[in-house]
């Protein structure tokens, strides 16, 4: 075993403080820490819960009945990533809708919808825009592609969320979250540091590797125990402070942010 | 649509192209500046979003390093 692994490892098969209760945000670190075994060698006093970050659990019912009458009603051919396809809506699913003759294509990323769309300009093509801020970049190069290729047959039909919100209404489930990689290499870390310092929230952003894992369990067990609020970017390799600015600039450029309650937290 | 750790080489069509565990795939590389063949970057959703150092150990030494 690596050295920094065992460092991380005895750090957190020795720990002794408080009980915590740690959230996992994104769905990627739950299964990663299911798949690695990270539970196993979890001190009794480590809780871990599963956070709200998967595209498809929080994708409404509503927004697959949209999709399922474009595709039957309205003869759209609908492009969606794989996950959505079996997700019942309130009486059918993608999958049913297909089954019935509606066009459901899977695309492993939006940029294959608007080829789908290029190649079959005689179809109303709708990709299905679920996801955090990882995804809204991709679907918003789609469009901007679209528009540069001339193409009056693409649309998106969307769902996607924020995460800064979610945060602060989670803040009492939990003492650490675990920040998903990905999403603050897109929004930086400002959003985290906010919450850290105005509203106590403690976090870590880390990655996706055994060794990235394992270190961020260790810095949280030694940081939590000091009782303060506390901010660690533990994936600074992909991670940077200001994070994507052509990803957030594309966001501004082709998205309107829609806040349903609470605080603008990207004003 | 979750992420994954690849490596880039040339692609004429979305102008990035990125290989993980033997499969070739086409990425966008629209949102990376100065990407050269060979560089790694974390892709997301077909859009190569962050460029990467190879290796993470050193990264979590210096982090373990710190606290101990």
């Amino acid at each position: 075993m690596k050295e920094q692994l065992k460092k991380a490892k005895a750090i957190i098969e020795g720990y002794d403080g408080p009980a915590v209760r740690v959230m996992e945000v994104c769905g990627t670190h739950t299964h990663e820490i299911f798949h690695l075994g990270v539970r196993k060698i979890l001190p009794p006093q480590v809780e871990l819960i599963s956070g709200p970050g998967c595209p498809v659990c929080v994708t409404p019912a509503g927004f697959i009945d949209e999709a399922v009458w474009l595709a039957l009603e309205k003869n759209v051919t609908i492009c969606t990533f794989g996950d959505l396809v079996r997700v019942p809506g309130s009486t059918k699913s993608l999958a049913d809708a297909r089954s019935l003759g509606g066009k459901i294509q899977m695309v492993y990323s939006p940029m294959d919808a608007f080829e789908y769309a290029k190649e079959h300009k005689d179809e109303q093509v709708v990709f299905l825009s679920v996801g955090f801020e990882t995804t809204t970049p991709a679907s918003c190069l789609s469009v901007k592609m679209a528009k540069e290729a001339g193409l009056t047959n693409y649309a998106l039909l969307t769902a996607n969320k924020t995460m800064p919100g979610a945060y602060e209404m989670l803040k009492d489930s939990a003492d650490v979250f675990l920040y998903p990689g990905h999403v603050n290499a897109i929004t930086g870390n400002a959003l985290n540091r906010k919450l850290c310092e105005e509203e106590g929230i403690s976090g870590i952003v880390t990655g996706f590797t055994a060794s990235e894992i394992l270190t961020a369990f260790a810095v949280l067990l030694k940081k939590f125990p000091e009782g303060n609020p506390f901010f660690v970017n533990a994936y600074p390799r992909v991670v940077t402070e200001e994070g994507s600015i052509p990803a957030q600039k594309l966001i501004k450029e082709w998205w309107n942010h829609v806040i349903l309650n609470g605080e603008d937290w990207y004003d | 649509m979750c992420r994954i750790t690849s490596k880039s080489y040339d692609n004429e069509r979305w102008n990035g192209g990125c290989r993980a565990s033997g499969a070739k795939r086409e990425v966008s590389a629209e949102l990376i500046e100065n990407l050269e063949p060979g560089d790694y970057v974390m892709v997301h959703a077909g859009i190569a979003i962050a460029k990467i150092t190879e290796e993470d150990e050193d990264e979590a030494e210096d982090l373990l390093e710190g606290l101990l």
